[in-house]
């Protein structure tokens, strides 16, 4: 009973909103219908209607732009170019991206329009759409309007950044596609960030400025990178000097081996006649002989192993190549950096 | 002077593969110079021969080594001692407790032959090897112990006393290292009849060992 009582409550409350835009737009529709059928005298007070402040449902941007264009299109139709003027500029100024459809509308209808057009001076860009560019293959597309004949400046900025890049500068009346290849005035790849699109305008024929801005994300999908091998620590290699210390404790290790194999000679059973001490004395002769060359190879080469000085070399030239691969495989990598775009509200960090 | 031999190159093969990369297999052909003394009422029997044969290792990880060898060769007998044909096949795990010392346990199976008769042994031994490192590690010194708690022979008691010790040098040359080895083996058996049989095998063996990856 309680769930059903809030039920009630709720779809009291929300009826008025969905009511309202249901009225707004059945209006519009029901304005359309009288104007197709140029009944003009009854489309006009719907469209009065809409734009009255007095209208107690909500109109949307569009259905406003929509309602002084079609006021604009009725009193041009009705003789009234003054009025009709009037109102094309109120939808112009609100978005100067109206235009009329020349296959729907009368020259004298258009020519009013035009009229409406060259008095206002107004410049837009349409909001960025969310896009996924190959810089090297696409562009991403703006679209940027100036109502009349007017100087434009189209500049791309990331927030916060001091210098701009710019996109376009010149004259320019109507619509224009501008095409962005991803690239800043360094020719670098733009950075991730939040970037701000800006176009200011002046007027050629009345002097009069106008400027807009939209933002936009920008990110970067990038497959994941290679790291590359770290610097080679003493650890990693191999020691390229002996010491004198170190070189003399050969002789002792050559001298400790052999005494080692006489002592495991020696512990051959002594009933059965020790045992064939010719494989003994062998290796401890070449492990006292080898302890004395080892020394006196050090002083030769005075300390350097070139074994391993060598073998170093070797493994940092490997390092390198390999690092060298992996920072190709990177750069290809990178080269093929897509552009994810999506628009932004306002300057914040980005993403 | 002639004899039938046998063995050995087991002991001074143990663990023959160096430290090395994780995964590294190696194989290491050798040529043992063989000495094999027995007293078992008779006087000491001696024979000597060449034996052959080879160890694959394998290093499963920085620490794991596993190896087997396979050898075999002919002792000739002194004046009056059978000469006779030795085999032996055997498996080994070293496990490295430090840079220069590992731990080792393996088994192995010998067989020796004469014209009148086989005996098989059966061993297990527990050690450890110790590294030197010489000239800036080019060249090592080796030392091997191991006792052998568990010997089997075909027709007589355990030994007493068992054990294999060995020490040489490695010299290492690229992706080889070339092995030299002088290994002592000693079985003291318990008398039985009045009769104490004592063994020991000598080895000198030269190796080749060869890093295949």
């Amino acid at each position: 009973m309680r769930r059903l009582l809030w039920g009630v409550v709720l779809a009291v409350g929300a009826a008025p909103a969905l009511a309202g835009q249901r009225s707004t737009g059945e209006l519009l529709g029901q304005a359309h219908e009288f104007y197709e059928r140029l009944e003009v005298e009854r489309a006009l007070p719907l469209l009065r209607q809409i734009v009255s402040p007095n209208w107690p449902f909500e109109v949307t941007p569009e259905q406003r732009v929509d309602a002084y264009k079609y006021l604009g299109a009725c009193l041009a139709l009705a003789g009234k170019r003054d009025s009709a003027v009037l109102y094309f500029r109120a939808a112009i100024e609100r978005d100067p991206f109206t235009d009329l459809d020349p296959s729907r509308f009368t020259p004298a209808q258009l020519a009013t329009f035009g009229e409406a057009q060259r008095r206002t001076l107004a410049v837009a860009i349409r909001p960025v759409q969310p896009a996924r560019i190959d810089p090297r293959t696409a562009r991403v597309t703006f679209t940027v309007v100036a109502t009349h004949a007017a100087f434009v400046d189209v500049n791309l900025s990331a927030v916060g950044a001091r210098s701009a890049h710019s996109l376009y500068q010149g004259t320019m009346d109507g619509v224009r596609e501008l095409a962005w290849d991803g690239l800043l005035a360094d020719r670098r790849l733009a950075p991730a960030g939040r970037y701000t699109l800006a176009v200011v305008g002046r007027s050629r024929v009345t002097g009069a400025s106008d400027s807009a801005r939209v933002y936009f994300d920008l990110r970067h999908e990038v497959a994941a990178l290679e790291d590359t091998l770290p610097e080679l620590d003493r650890r990693g290699l191999l020691p390229e000097r002996m010491s004198a210390e170190a070189a003399r404790r050969d002789v002792a290790k050559g001298l400790g081996v052999a005494a080692a194999a006489l002592l495991i000679a020696g512990a051959a059973n002594g009933d059965l006649g020790g045992s064939e001490r010719g494989g003994a004395d062998v290796v401890a002769a070449t492990a006292a002989v080898t302890g004395v060359v080892a020394f006196l190879v050090y002083r030769r080469q005075k300390g350097a192993i070139p074994e391993n000085i060598a073998a170093n070399a070797r493994h940092r030239a490997q390092r390198d190549s390999a690092n060298a691969s992996i920072r190709g495989r990177n750069a290809d990598r990178i080269a093929a950096t897509l552009l994810l775009v999506s628009p932004a509200a306002g300057e914040g960090t980005g993403p | 002077m002639r004899a039938t031999g046998v063995i050995t190159g087991a002991a001074i093969l143990l663990g023959a593969a160096p430290a090395a990369a994780q995964r590294e297999l190696t194989v290491a052909p050798l040529v043992s110079l063989a000495e094999h003394r027995v007293a078992a009422g008779f006087g000491v029997e001696r024979s000597l021969g060449p034996i052959v044969g080879g160890v694959g290792a394998i290093r499963l990880s920085p620490r794991l080594a596993v190896a087997v060898r396979v050898l075999g060769g002919s002792l000739f007998g002194a004046k009056g001692v059978l000469d006779r044909d030795v085999g032996e096949l055997g498996v080994e795990a070293s496990v490295a407790t430090a840079p220069w010392l590992s731990l080792q346990a393996g088994a192995g199976r010998r067989v020796y032959g004469t014209k009148l008769a086989r005996q098989a042994w059966t061993t297990v031994g527990l050690g450890a090897a110790a590294r030197l490192a010489f000239a800036a590690g080019t060249i090592q010194g080796v030392g091997r112990v191991a006792l052998l708690p568990v010997v089997s022979v075909s027709g007589l008691r355990g030994p007493d006393v068992a054990f294999r010790a060995a020490t040489g040098l490695e010299y290492r040359v690229h992706a080889a290292t070339l092995g030299v080895e002088y290994s002592l083996e000693r079985y003291d058996f318990p008398a039985a009849a009045g009769v104490r049989r004592l063994e020991q095998l000598s080895t000198l063996t030269l190796l080749l060992e060869l890093r295949l990856r």
